[in-house]
């Protein structure tokens, strides 16, 4: 669960949204993450785990989509 | 052509005191220096200077987090001024009512988001990573802060910044006056915001030997503009907005006016990068008296340049005495970067603050620290201490930048 630990981490820090609020049901919209605040934590992302990602990835719309994208690509740069 | 009247409904600023506006003019008028001595860790060799810092300004509450964490901090400041002057102008942030499509916004800063760039730097060279976060050209691109500014207050006219060094926010300033005065906006939100406290900003500074020097004991007394002991000038971070409106607008909508802007003029001395010159500030002041239809008489206060650098002060000096003549003598003249310091972009538009709120309430704010008056500076009326109950009828501002670029706005006080 790093991926969501990490989202959360994010929102608190740039957004002042509280952990409980970012849920997997959660639209990243709503929470206050347009495209630019998206590029900026596809960045963190892609720092904190040395991934690079595509960038013809299709942008996630909501909490669980985007943690499920993370698990994804950080258990394909492990395998 | 049907030129409008301009009235300033709105003021707005983030003071090195803490304060509000009234607190910041009030320290001013008691002669009390917002100077500091900014010590840094930078690494090779920290900075150590005497410096106006805004220690109590907190973008997250004075924005909310998602908008500050969009800035690079002359931006924040820009912001904050801005919701200041526009709720001070009892205006709406938010709004359904009117249409604001030719309302715009014109700022002024000479060094826009250097801070962001500086991180950016430090990230790739000292922490030698390969990347910059993605947010890093919108934090450091010079026209944030207007773009902010029209985003959140709905302005959907002209959105620019002016950079013109010491004079960016008094071109940015006078060019939205004109833009009211023509008939082009109703609104012009205005202003100037600067950080330069940057590392690699502050050393250049350091290098030119222009900056006063002090410690911790003596950097709030380290700015002398006009006295023979003056060592040079004191930088400083900051943002002032004004909201210039079209007269019958803010008179129909019951608005308070604080004052009049009824002139502006720019020249160039086309002659040195930083020597400046007697004869591109006459012509300067000559436009903008001509500009506001007044004549040397009508002029009860000049807000100088006056930045306490050894070649700047007599130039000034000798300007006003060319222009005021037999007035000079008698002429009121204060030099108030003594106390709040150089904001660089930001300066105009402080000062355009300060002679707005001396021609409001009477009162002239003194230049400090101003002991033994330099010979070479005499001939006008130096304010040493504040002077309050006066009946001031208009005021001008002088900028007189680095490039030879100058630029003098005047206001004339409300009839009551």
């Amino acid at each position: 669960m790093e991926s969501i630990g990490l989202i959360r981490n994010f929102l608190k820090d740039r957004l002042g949204v509280e952990p409980e609020n970012v849920v997997p049901g959660a639209a990243l919209a709503e929470l206050g993450v347009d495209s630019l605040m998206m590029l900026e934590l596809m960045f963190e992302f892609e720092d904190r785990f040395g991934i690079k990602l595509s960038r013809d990835i299709k942008t996630p719309r909501s909490v669980g989509e985007m943690v499920s994208l993370m698990d994804r690509l950080i258990a394909q740069s492990k395998s | 052509m049907c030129q409008r009247r301009v009235a300033i409904t709105g003021l707005g600023l983030v003071s090195p005191y803490g304060g509000d506006l009234a607190d910041f003019f009030r320290h001013l008028c008691a002669g009390e220096s917002a100077v500091g001595y900014l010590q840094t860790d930078d690494l090779p060799r920290p900075l150590s200077m005497p410096f106006v810092s805004c220690p109590a300004f907190d973008p997250d509450v004075a924005l909310g987090k998602p908008l500050a964490s969009m800035m690079d901090r002359f931006a924040q400041f820009a912001m904050a001024a801005a919701f200041g002057a526009w709720d001070d102008a009892g205006l709406p942030r938010k709004n359904e009512a009117e249409n604001r499509d030719d309302w715009g916004v014109a700022w002024g800063t000479a060094l826009g988001g250097t801070m962001a760039y500086e991180k950016g730097y430090r990230e790739l060279w000292q922490k030698g990573r390969e990347r910059l976060s993605p947010l890093t050209v919108l934090l450091g691109m010079n026209s944030s802060a207007n773009a902010h500014i029209s985003i959140q207050l709905g302005l959907g006219g002209v959105s620019m910044s002016h950079t013109v060094a010491c004079a960016s926010s008094a071109i940015a300033i006078g060019e939205a006056f004109r833009r009211v005065r023509s008939g082009e906006a109703t609104v012009m939100l205005t202003g100037g915001s600067d950080v330069p406290q940057a590392y690699g900003v502050a050393r250049a500074w350091e290098a030119l030997r222009v900056m006063a020097p002090g410690d911790a004991e003596t950097s709030a007394t380290a700015c002398k503009p006009f006295s023979a002991e003056r060592r040079g000038l004191v930088l400083g971070e900051g943002g002032a907005a004004l909201v210039l409106e079209d007269w019958d607008h803010a008179v129909a909508r019951g608005a308070r006016i604080h004052g009049e802007i009824v002139g502006y003029g720019t020249t160039c001395d086309h002659s040195h990068l930083v020597r400046p010159e007697a004869e591109g500030q006459i012509r300067a002041i000559q436009l903008t008296l001509a500009d506001a239809g007044l004549t040397a008489a009508d002029i009860d206060y000049v807000n100088a340049h006056g930045t306490a650098t050894a070649e700047g002060d007599p130039v000034e000096v000798a300007a006003l005495k060319a222009v005021f003549a037999g007035r000079a003598a008698t002429l009121p003249v204060s030099a108030t970067k003594s106390m709040h310091g150089h904001l660089l972009g930001g300066s105009a538009a402080i000062e355009a603050i300060v002679t707005v709120l001396a021609l409001r309430d009477g009162s002239i704010p003194p230049t400090a620290h101003l002991g033994q008056l330099d010979p070479a500076c005499t001939g006008v009326d130096h304010v040493t201490t504040a002077r309050h109950g006066q009946p001031l009828r208009a005021a001008l501002s002088n900028s007189f930048a680095f490039g030879g670029s100058n630029a003098v706005l005047a206001f004339r006080a409300v009839d009551l």
